[in-house]
């Protein structure tokens, strides 16, 4: 009632809001040059090693975006462009330095490195990860065979997890995250390793997520995973959000920016970029309570 | 500059409906928070449980090390300082003595170090789930409770059994208070320590230091009556709340006596006091555990 303003009715109600968006990684300084130039252990501290030693990355900068119930968004980019990180502070694992991101429920991330407790059974493991998303026993033991189903684990799912393969172990996060029945589903990078049984799979449980009026992200490196699942695509670049729109146009605009780049032509590259960045419309949020909640 | 790029397409408005839409990743009040981490129980202790059985898995004999390590550490005792050395240090029964202080210090010094390390140690975990943080450190509380168990009852049979043998008395009980308020005092330092260790590596070594001094000055191997011409040691000792807990599971066990009101009531506000102020403090910090 109070949203008026995205208006087509239920199908196109945003289920997730970035609002200017900026993350802001501090680390440690390593010293430049020679890395086999014997290293002064005191000179470390002294020269700044507590003071002025870290460095600020911009993962993030001003990221604003509205995302729909339906969705299903590929994101693109160069490596360290910023996209795990989006992913992380979609999914509340990282507090964005500024701005804000608005939900419609807890989103649920599924990532390459969201290992487990290694040494226990994939059996076990279904059950921490489930418990750890705050399901009951009774809900994943109703679930249980779903789950094992989905992972394409057989036998080897009362194995030790450290015997498990990296696509073994992947396909196991991917059913454990998609059993809670997620309404937006943060998928980075998990399709890579899968094999081709497991790839139509999770394609099937992404499209089910979508039917039912949820939102899927899913980075990769892939154009054709991304054009082939995808009804829509961010590109982003050094943090900055270049593009949003069809996978088809910004697959295009995005192959072109890095033929250009590794062409040499990089100024018209990068005059691309600017272009395409301008054209993105700035997001101009406005707080309605649909019930009364104050916002510090 | 591109910022002012920015500027030149029409700004698009969004109404966000704080009925529907809820920020991500807001640290909650703090008595939701207290909800739940209640509502998180069964992850807490399954996540004990997993890891104490496979905290031995990589061992031909598996779990039996859970009672093994305690009892070959009282017979390692009992040989040199009851056989080999037959010394007593003016203590009465000595061996007894002796594996009450290191049993119960070891678990605190178990529960503390891991505590303060959860965060640091569970960077994969957290990476992965939206949880209550603060499960970590109870769930490595909980771990080391459960597998204090097996060494407590070691520990009973060294008391019963090793000369000079002790009868079981109605006190003997009293050692579960003594244990629980020893846990909650451990679970509070350990959860006001992992914030601390997350932002400044650096304590987490000095940790095995500080707990070292804090050994020496809980009498685990030596008598109680040695600092009594340093009186201001005796009064530190006397507010140590490990040094406490030690002693009234002595009182208990080996010298028949009930364990004296001031010391429970020192004891006890010592735990609450440090469970409260690690809640609050690990809560303060909980949206930034996800930044490692």
């Amino acid at each position: 009632m109070a949203a008026s303003s995205t208006g087509d009715g239920a199908a196109h109600e945003p289920t997730v809001v970035a609002d200017d968006v900026s993350v802001v990684y501090r680390t440690k300084k390593q010293p430049s040059g020679r890395t086999t130039t014997p290293r002064p252990l005191l000179g470390g501290l002294r020269k700044g090693g507590l003071i002025s030693g870290q460095v600020r990355t911009t993962a993030l900068r001003g990221v604003s975006f509205v995302a729909n119930q339906g969705d299903s968004i590929g994101v693109l980019g160069r490596n360290g462009s910023g996209k795990s990180t989006l992913m992380k502070v979609l999914a509340g694992l990282i507090i964005p330095d500024t701005g804000t991101v608005y939900a419609a429920s807890n989103p649920i991330l599924l990532g390459v490195n969201a290992a487990l407790i290694n040494s226990i059974s994939g059996a076990e493991n279904i059950r921490l990860g489930c418990l750890a998303m705050g399901m009951t026993h009774a809900q994943i033991d109703a679930k249980f065979n779903d789950i094992v189903e989905m992972s394409g684990l057989e036998d080897e799912i009362y194995h030790s997890m450290n015997s498990y393969s990296s696509g073994m172990g992947a396909r196991l996060r991917f059913a454990i995250a998609a059993a809670v029945d997620p309404e937006i589903l943060l998928v980075d990078e998990a399709l890579n390793t899968g094999d081709a049984q497991f790839k139509d799979r999770s394609k099937e449980r992404m499209n089910q997520v979508t039917n039912q009026a949820g939102t899927v992200f899913i980075v990769s490196h892939s154009l054709e995973t991304i054009k082939s699942t995808c009804n829509r695509a961010f590109w982003i670049d050094k943090g900055d959000f270049i593009m949003d729109g069809p996978p088809d146009e910004v697959a295009k605009e995005y192959k072109n920016f890095i033929w250009r780049i590794n062409e040499g032509n990089a100024d018209y590259g990068r005059q691309i970029r600017a272009e395409l960045m301008s054209t993105v419309p700035p997001l101009r949020t406005r707080l309605s309570s649909g019930r009364s909640k104050g916002l510090s | 500059m591109s910022i002012e790029d920015r500027t030149e397409a029409p700004p698009v408005d969004v109404a966000i409906d704080l009925g529907r839409l809820r920020r991500v990743g807001q640290r909650p009040g703090f008595v939701e928070y207290l909800g739940q981490l209640w509502n998180r129980r069964s992850f807490i202790f399954f996540d004990a449980k997993a890891r104490v059985q496979s905290g031995n898995d990589k061992n031909i004999l598996g779990s039996a090390w859970l009672i093994l390590t305690p009892m070959l550490t009282g017979l390692t005792f009992y040989l040199i300082f009851g056989l080999l050395l037959n010394t007593s240090r003016g203590i009465e029964n000595f061996i007894g003595y002796l594996i009450i202080g290191v049993f119960t210090f070891q678990m605190s010094t178990r529960s503390i170090t891991g505590g303060a390390k959860s965060l640091t140690g569970n960077t994969s975990m957290i990476r992965a789930f939206q949880f209550p943080r603060a499960s970590l450190p109870i769930a490595i509380n909980v771990r080391e409770l459960l597998s204090s168990i097996p060494v407590t009852i070691v520990m009973l049979l060294f008391v019963l059994l090793a000369p000079p043998d002790e009868a079981i008395t109605w006190r003997w009980f009293l050692i579960l208070p003594a244990i629980f308020l020893q846990f909650v005092f451990n679970l509070g330092v350990g959860m006001l320590l992992a914030p601390l260790v997350l932002k400044i590596p650096d304590v987490g070594m000095l940790l095995s230091f500080v707990m070292r001094i804090w050994m020496y000055a809980s009498a685990v191997f030596f008598s109680d009556q040695r600092f009594n011409q340093y009186p201001v040691v005796k009064t530190i000792m006397d507010f140590n709340p490990l040094y406490l807990v030690i002693k009234s599971m002595r009182d208990s066990l080996l010298y028949a006596t009930t364990p004296s009101l001031r010391d429970w009531t020192v004891l006890a506000l010592f735990a609450v006091g440090a469970l409260v102020a690690g809640l609050l403090v690990f809560w303060r910090g909980e949206e930034s555990y996800g930044r490692v």
